[in-house]
């Protein structure tokens, strides 16, 4: 099968059931190789079923699957050794140190990659003899992606990747990821943190209520999704009472929120002018947010602030 | 992969405390106490026979008790609970290897125990030899074999680790205490006894003392309950038994 005619994870029509409950509805996901697919949504829209789908460990009620050519529920086998996975929940097994949860995940592959290397880029070297129950939750998280890619996969799946690291720890899961992905590794990850899936993903997936909302490159989302609510930031305006009277009369298409020594304004694109006026009478220089994956996202899962809603319906329609 | 699943395994074996101990330990620990103050002289209790000689095959009931109702059980039910053979899934291994290595460390502490414990007779208390050693072994396999079957029907019943260990202790501590592994039934009024004639260990100890003593009871209704133990607990594991 040529992996140049059909994406290197190509998932279709995906549907998983829990009785009544329809927690996966026709949803898909495609990743060509090296590439870096994010997918975003509420808790509880189908991220993890689909993931799981994909992975092997879920038997959709419908739907095509192929990672690198194989099915994963036919070929288990094959398809295992060329992914890594990272599952939301993490489960080491009580009275097993570092070093043996890596050479038993070691065995199960033919050619498995130097884990102490990848202890020591994780920065779990000095943990090898610890309990993997006894580790604090990141270098839990931490020794997840170490096991994830000790095949040397050609295509890892991350469930919410960084849940529990602190900043630094972040980074280093970035840069470590990053890296392999410029060395062919392909990446599917789910996250929360809309900054990390703008900052490593190609391609983004919206899932909400189990079917894909959009999909794009980051820009593309932002510039198709994001709405027109401009955001700005009045830096040290939170207490002039005057300002805020002034900008709250303005009405329709202005939300006005105060957030400790700031304030904050939503402004509608029609309602532009007269708000800037307000500040320019108050000699006031507003901070403008660029729009964000966090807009697409709030407004695709309709989770946003009443006008930034009507904007997204805007956007849709045009 | 199999070889080192099973050094995983017995390493996690090694860090486990009830076991190891109730296991290898207490069962000597036992002995020596109870041989310490009886001896093994002919006794009017025993109609005649030793202490030694008759509670070291009984003691057997402990090791067996502790490996195949309490390790074997805790052991898969603390994989499954905790989601760890659901992320096997997502690698080439099989679940019934982890599985499959635990029932091997598990038999080793069996042999292990039997064989201290034996050991610890022969050497500090004079323990005669078996009358009918190739009898005693196929009994011990089979009572064996009726404990794990216990211990599988418990993995298979339980669904979380805290109920596995409630429903293990359960059926643990009645069957040590009340069916001659410990305290001989010839001590013990009608009522008790009743209980014990539901325990399956009872029947074991019963046909492991024939074994050793050949005291001329009859074991076929013992063999015939063992038998029964491993045919219904095979039956209701294949059908209850959830590897998620």
């Amino acid at each position: 099968m040529s992996q140049e005619e059909q994406p290197f994870v190509d998932a279709r029509g995906v549907t998983v059931r829990y009785g009544d409950l329809t927690a996966v509805d026709g949803a898909g996901l495609c990743a060509a190789r090296g590439q870096v697919v994010g997918l975003i949504g509420p808790n509880g829209a189908g991220k993890t079923s689909l993931l799981e789908c994909i992975e092997g460990i879920r038997t959709p009620a419908a739907g095509v699957i192929r990672v690198g050519g194989f099915d994963p529920a036919a070929d288990r086998t094959r398809m295992t050794r060329i992914a890594g996975v990272q599952l939301q929940q993490l489960s080491y097994p009580p009275r097993a140190t570092v070093e043996e949860m890596c050479r038993v995940f070691a065995s199960f592959y033919p050619d498995p990659a130097d884990h102490g290397v990848l202890l020591e880029r994780f920065g779990l070297a000095g943990e090898r003899r610890k309990q993997a129950v006894k580790l604090s939750g990141g270098q839990q998280q931490r020794l997840s992606l170490v096991l994830a890619l000790l095949n040397d996969p050609q295509v890892v799946f991350l469930d919410e990747l960084t849940n529990g690291l602190d900043p630094a720890a972040r980074r280093l899961v970035w840069d470590e990821l990053r890296r392999r992905n410029d060395d062919g590794l392909t990446v599917v990850l789910t996250s929360h943190h809309m900054e990390e899936v703008e900052y490593l993903c190609d391609r983004v997936n919206v899932l909400v209520a189990g079917r894909i909302a959009a999909s794009g490159t980051p820009a593309e989302l932002i510039r198709d999704h994001a709405g027109q609510t401009a955001r700005l930031v009045l830096d040290g305006r939170g207490g002039d009472r005057e300002l805020r009277a002034a900008l709250t009369g303005l009405g329709d298409g202005v939300e006005v929120r105060p957030a400790g020594g700031r304030l904050l304004v939503d402004v509608r694109p029609d309602r532009r002018g007269d708000v800037d006026k307000a500040l320019s009478a108050a000699d006031c220089t507003p901070r403008e947010l660029p729009p964000s994956l966090e807009d697409v996202y709030l407004n695709l899962t309709g989770q946003a602030a009443a006008p930034a809603a009507d904007e997204a319906e805007n956007a849709h329609v045009s | 992969m199999f070889p080192s699943v099973l050094a995983f395994e017995s390493k996690r074996m090694l860090r486990n405390f009830p076991p190891m101990f109730f296991g290898l330990a207490f069962p000597v620990l036992v002995l020596v106490i109870f041989g310490g103050i009886y001896g093994n002289e002919p006794d009017d209790l025993w109609g005649g026979l030793g202490t030694v000689d008759v509670s070291v095959p009984a003691y057997i009931g402990l090791v067996l008790a502790v490996a195949g109702l309490m390790s074997f059980p805790l052991g898969m039910v603390e994989h499954r609970a905790r989601g760890f053979l659901r992320r096997l899934r997502a690698t080439p291994a099989r679940p019934a290897a982890f599985l499959s290595a635990q029932l091997v460390v598990n038999i080793v502490i069996v042999v292990l125990g039997v064989g201290l414990l034996l050991a610890t007779g022969f050497v500090a208390f004079g323990l005669h030899a078996p009358k009918h050693p190739w009898a005693f072994a196929g009994i011990a396999l089979l009572s064996g074999a009726a404990m794990f079957g216990l211990g599988l029907l418990i993995a298979s019943v339980a669904r979380t680790e805290q109920a596995a260990l409630a429903i293990a202790n359960l059926v643990y501590f009645p069957m040590i205490f009340l069916t001659g592994a410990t305290v001989p039934l010839e001590l013990m009024p009608d009522g008790m006894r009743r209980i014990s004639e539901a325990l399956p260990l009872t029947y074991a100890i019963d046909a492991l003392q024939w074994a050793w003593l050949d005291t001329g009871d009859s074991i076929g209704v013992a063999l015939a309950v063992l038998g029964g133990t491993v045919a219904v607990c095979a039956a209701g594991a294949a059908w209850l038994f959830r590897w998620e």
